[in-house]
């Protein structure tokens, strides 16, 4: 038997958890970004209600419409076969009774009619429940009925004594399922939504602005500036600088909230220059987000530039130093060129993770006002997992997700490309 | 004579023993936690009874509620969410409390079933339940929840503010007729507000103080200059778009054109905002009847009965008719087994004994739901406000619908568009119904 | 002289940019321990007031202590999973033959791309399916896992900077792969292990968005979804304690960061290395 090489084994756990539960869940997005799947749909199993809107679809359908007219007839009948199922019930054996020498043969068109009729017996039914077992038993209507099984359903229809031949029965149960269907018009609704198309300005907005004033040219700033202090100095900055990603997100927010409010620290400042005070986040909702996404997204860059200037060799730094402009030259001959491949790692990934992020900006502004904020992830968050009534999309909220991998696809591929990807993977010289 | 005295005791032996062997049936409740309300203690109070008559009825069961609040920043949506999917996992609770336009969308996709099945609705106490409540009940042809409290939003002002721009005693006395009768109007808010700025009795921006964040509220505004926002014969969702207009237009005219509104009013904080409106601020605001009780109970605002008047929402122009939001929050039963759903239902009869539900009634500043309230000592005397019957006669609900929060969006979106500047009332408009037709095809009827 | 100039300098630029930091964390502690004063930015006494919730339970919410251990379970499990398995696979993929090398770590990277919490559905059916939703062991795995491509090109990066000498000498010897990995190539990375344990740590201990949807009982609640529910939709809040619980909720991992910064300054031995 031939052996299982090591390397599968030492991948093994890892691309077990990956495939589980990250691969499979990114294969199913994509299957249900072509469904209508949503809270009013469910996510499981069927649901066959027939109402308004069912059976105005059935009226306008190819349906028999004898049939039709016997799904929308409503009335409630003591015949034979109710009176068996009323024989078998729970209900008291006296009322059944009385039922059974008084009530067959009538018909009433309204529940509240036949629970009247009930009422007037000697021995009425003892409790709701016991009546509305005579309602279910004496109902001859599909109108406003609703199934779970679609097995119920042939019983009703055998009860009602609807013949209908399969084809008719396949058109019903589409039509009265109210369970999810495949379908293409969550991607023609993307494309046409004239809202998509800003949400998308948005999104390339945010991550260019954030990425290159904080994630990338804050975190280069800071690590150069910290490079040349002394040590004590430098630690103290860096570990400034990590304290907002140590931060809860929602305390986070919470105190910029408090700095830019009516009654906040800079309403407080301004009013010495004659400002009246005002709600700064809503004022400048741009600034706002890319600030508040900055000052945490600023740290990670920070770090892998500080730990890569400290693995430059030093000889090459002491050269440079016999240099009159020191530290500017420095810089830029020695220090920049030797942080190029963590520069493009950074700006790489962070692009990656700005795509995806929402948590800041929904805390903050949560895409207002007008959606003005909102960006690719946050509006796909909001569509399938967050409405204030409740209606949450999740198909839709899906094909959003898909749209949003192509993006980000489009530019892993791009900066796999400037990478030179290639290059980190040399063989490795040991054979199994 | 101890023969006699230990067949005393054998009733309390049979009883203890029946009750030794109850099965303990667990009672989900999920509801908003809410710090002055009164609805996990309602169904805490209506467990306790149930038990009793359990017991008295020797049945072999006794019911444990597990109660779970959900709050938040976002505590509607965070609970609807966690039902949605707790539910569809099978792990979700029996009751659940939310707001009535969620009826639409659980019963459509059976996580809730109609009430009308489990529970007689022309017996006490739901026969005595005001019949206008029944409407946001409904929802294809069933009905699906018992409403648990009513409440209408109102304009509210400070008399004070008002008294200096030259209203008299008996002025602000005939304010809230005058509301009521329709010659009172959005637009006079604006100008009154106005005056208050001018004049100096409160600062730009605070003239006329709307609610800082997304909610039913708005649709009032849409409302008063006479929008619809169901067709009452297909049951489908409209969109009228001169009301739609009008109401866009209001609020450029109260941020552009008499500067009473902020351009960035909305997301203000909700403390800056209850802070505003409490000290007097913020000249005229809306709001709802309960945070009345927020304003007293929890911020300290004990003057406001001397302070604060007001009245129903204002009709948009002369000719409209003024209007109220009512927002009822319904007990839904979880599709479940009979047992379950049975106790369920009974649980809901009893915490909906008007005893029960003027507690939360009168602690939260909420209307009562049944008509018997009114003759209640408790909840007569503590009532607020104290005429609640021209309320709900003006009163309007949202509509039932499973597209509801999609459409409600669109067009808070295009609020906010005009509101800050970035479109005109007109271009909004176009833009909405561009959006809603490419978005939700025939599911509405623009007009 | 010049170089002292420089860094004062450099010294007031970096100040000034930290500016709104040091700005918002004073307020911060200043809140945390004062009664705010409602018409002035200054506080009006000082106050143990909102620090209330380590003693007594808040109504309507688990105790503090158990919300605190269930956060330590979930973020201990969490870096325990994606050391355990970023170091073997990053091995694997640093050091070991195998086909398609190039395409695995390309996708390892593309997955990132995917918004973690569009996938959540997916997630929900699946841990549904095998029982695990509403439960703290289903969001641990899940967590873990959505952090195992960063775990596993860090590591990858680690190994790559270990010389192939060490390996070598230990396979001249006799040894078989894994004992070399084990007892000679591991210790060579314990920076890298100790880097990624910080960011997984650090990671995993403010995440939201996973325990709150798939784990939603009470009794599994973590501080994030403790801290959230602090927050109010209508109401006014109560923000000084929710101050006093964010500090409470980053003392651990302020605590945690002090002991092992020095080693996160050392993350970029991996990442691709200086090569280039």
């Amino acid at each position: 038997m031939k052996r299982i090489p090591l390397a599968y084994w030492f991948l093994l756990p890892a691309a077990v958890s990956i495939i589980l539960f990250y691969v499979l869940p990114v294969i199913l997005t994509f299957v249900f970004s072509f469904t209508s799947m949503a809270s009013d749909t469910g996510i499981y199993g069927n649901h066959y209600v027939y109402s308004k809107n069912a059976i105005r679809a059935l009226e306008k359908s190819t349906l028999n419409r004898d049939i039709f007219k016997k799904i929308i007839e409503r009335k409630y009948v003591f015949d034979s076969e109710s009176l068996k199922i009323i024989s078998q019930s729970k209900i008291e054996k006296k009322t059944q009774t009385e039922i059974e020498e008084t009530l067959p043969g009538t018909v009433y068109s309204t529940e509240k009619a036949l629970f009247e009729a009930l009422d007037k017996l000697k021995n009425k039914p003892r409790s709701f429940r016991d009546k509305k077992i005579i309602s279910r038993a004496t109902i001859r209507s599909l109108n406003g009925e609703e199934f779970i099984e679609i097995s119920e359903m042939r019983v009703a229809f055998e009860k009602l004594q609807i013949e209908v031949g399969e084809e008719d029965f396949d058109l019903i149960t589409e039509v009265t399922n109210t369970s999810w269907h495949w379908t293409t018009k969550n991607y023609r609704e993307v494309f046409s939504n004239p809202d998509s198309w800003r949400i998308f300005k948005n999104t390339g907005l945010y991550v260019t602005l954030t990425l290159g004033l904080f994630n990338v040219g804050c975190a280069l700033i800071i690590a150069l500036l910290t490079f040349y202090m002394s040590l004590g100095q430098s630690k103290f900055f860096r570990s400034l600088w990590l304290i907002p990603r140590i931060s809860p997100s929602v305390l986070y927010v919470l105190l910029w909230r408090d700095l830019m409010d009516h009654s906040g620290f800079i309403s407080y400042v301004m009013g010495y220059f004659g400002v009246a005070p005002t709600n700064w986040m809503g004022e400048f909702p741009w600034v706002t987000i890319i600030v508040i996404n900055g000052f945490v997204g600023a740290s990670m860059g920070m770090i892998i530039f500080s730990s890569a200037m400290q693995a430059i060799p030093k000889s090459l730094l002491y050269a440079a130093s016999v240099d009159g402009a020191y530290m500017w030259q420095q810089i830029r001959r020695i220090i920049l060129p030797q942080i190029r491949w963590p520069i493009l790692f950074i700006a790489s990934y962070q692009t990656l993770s700005l795509l995806t992020s929402f948590e800041y900006i929904q805390l903050s502004t949560d895409g207002g006002p007008a959606r003005d904020t909102e960006v690719w992830a946050l509006h796909a968050f909001h569509t399938a997992l967050s409405n204030y009534w409740g209606n949450l999309r999740y198909g839709f909220g899906a094909t959003l997700s898909v749209v949003l991998v192509v993006i980000g696809i489009i530019a892993s591929i791009t900066y796999l490309k400037l990478f030179k990807f290639q290059v980190l993977l040399q063989e490795p010289p040991i054979e199994n | 004579m101890k023969v006699k005295y230990f067949l005393s005791f054998f009733p309390i032996i049979i009883y203890s023993i029946t009750f030794a062997y109850a099965r303990d049936v667990e009672i989900g409740f999920w509801t908003k936690n809410d710090p002055i309300d009164y609805r996990n203690g309602s169904i805490k109070m209506a467990v306790m009874i149930l038990n009793e008559e359990l017991k008295i009825e020797g049945a072999d069961v006794q019911v444990v509620a597990k109660i779970r609040s959900w709050d938040g920043g976002k505590a509607w949506s965070n609970l609807k969410q966690a039902y949605s999917l707790a539910m569809e996992a099978g792990t979700g609770p029996t009751i659940i409390l939310s707001g009535h336009e969620d009826i639409a969308v659980w019963g459509n996709s059976g996580l809730i079933q109609p009430i009308d099945e489990l529970l007689d609705l022309d017996t006490w106490p739901m026969s005595n339940i005001v019949e206008s409540l029944w409407g946001p009940m409904s929802w294809n042809g069933k009905i699906w929840a018992v409403p648990q409290d009513a409440e209408a939003r109102l304009l509210f002002f400070w008399n004070k503010h008002l008294a200096k721009i030259g209203y008299s005693e008996s002025d602000l006395e005939a304010l809230p007729d005058k509301i009521a009768s329709g010659s009172y109007t959005l637009y006079d808010v604006l100008k009154d507000a106005q005056k208050m700025q001018d004049q100096g009795v409160v600062q730009k921006g605070f003239g006329f103080y709307p609610r800082p964040k997304k909610g039913g509220d708005y649709w009032q505004f849409y409302r008063a200059f006479d929008g619809d926002m169901q067709d009452s014969a297909t049951g489908k969702l409209v969109l009228d778009k001169q009301a739609l207009l009008a109401y866009y237009q209001f609020f450029h005219d109260a941020v552009y054109k008499y500067e009473v509104t902020s351009k960035n009013h909305i997301g203000t904080s909700w403390s800056n905002w209850h802070a505003a409106v409490t000290s007097g601020k913020a000249g005229i605001w809306h709001g709802g009847t309960w945070q009345r009780a927020e304003w007293v109970d929890m911020i300290g605002f004990h003057s406001f009965n001397e302070n604060v008047g007001f009245g129903l929402m204002p009709a948009g122009k002369s000719g409209f008719k003024p209007t109220t939001l009512t927002h009822p929050l319904a007990y839904m039963i979880s599709r479940n087994n009979d047992e379950l759903s049975q106790l369920a239902a009974r649980i809901i009869a009893i915490a909906t004994e008007p005893r029960i539900n003027s507690l939360h009634a009168i602690k939260s500043s909420h209307l009562g739901i049944t008509k018997v309230q009114d003759a209640q000592e408790f909840y007569k005397n503590n009532q607020w406000p104290s005429d609640t019957s021209s309320l709900l006669e003006n009163a309007f609900s949202l509509p039932n619908n499973t597209s509801f929060g999609q459409y409600d969006i669109a067009v808070w979106n295009g609020l906010t568009a005009v509101w800050s500047g970035r479109l005109t009332p007109q271009e909004s408009v176009d833009y909405i119904t561009k959006e809603l037709n490419a978005t939700m095809g025939g599911k509405v009827i623009i007009k | 002289m010049e170089k002292h100039n420089s860094n004062r300098i450099s010294t007031i630029i970096l100040f000034v940019l930290s500016l709104p930091l040091f700005i918002l964390y004073f307020f911060f502690f200043l809140d945390v321990f004062t009664v705010p004063s409602t018409d002035s930015i200054w506080p009006e006494s000082f106050t143990l007031v909102h620090w209330r919730f380590l003693t007594e339970t808040l109504s309507g919410k688990p105790s503090i202590w158990i919300t605190t251990l269930n956060t330590l379970i979930f973020s201990g499990c969490v870096v325990a999973i994606v050391l355990v398995l970023s170091s073997t696979a990053g091995y694997a993929l640093s050091r070991l033959k195998m086909p398609y090398r190039s395409q695995l770590l390309g996708t390892l990277l593309l997955l990132h791309s995917f918004p973690s919490v569009s996938l959540l559905i997916a997630i929900f059916i699946i841990l549904q399916m095998i029982g695990l939703y509403d439960s703290l062991v289903g969001v641990i795995i899940i967590k873990a896992s959505l952090e195992l491509p960063f775990g596993i090109w860090i590591m990858k990066g680690f190994y790559d900077t270990v010389p192939w000498e060490i390996e070598m000498s230990g396979v001249q010897d006799g040894a078989s792969r894994f004992t070399v990995w084990y007892k000679l190539i591991l210790p060579q990375i314990y920076p890298g292990l100790a880097a990624l344990s910080i960011f997984s740590f650090i990671s995993s201990w403010g995440e939201y968005v996973l325990p709150f949807v798939l784990a939603p009982s009470a009794e599994q609640q973590t501080l994030s979804v403790y801290l959230a529910g602090l927050l109010s939709e209508t109401t006014a809040v109560d923000y000084g304690l929710l101050k006093a619980v964010g500090l409470f909720y980053m003392l651990p991992v302020m605590i945690f960061y002090i002991f092992t910064h020095e080693k996160l300054m050392n993350i970029y031995g991996g990442g691709g290395g200086s090569k280039g």
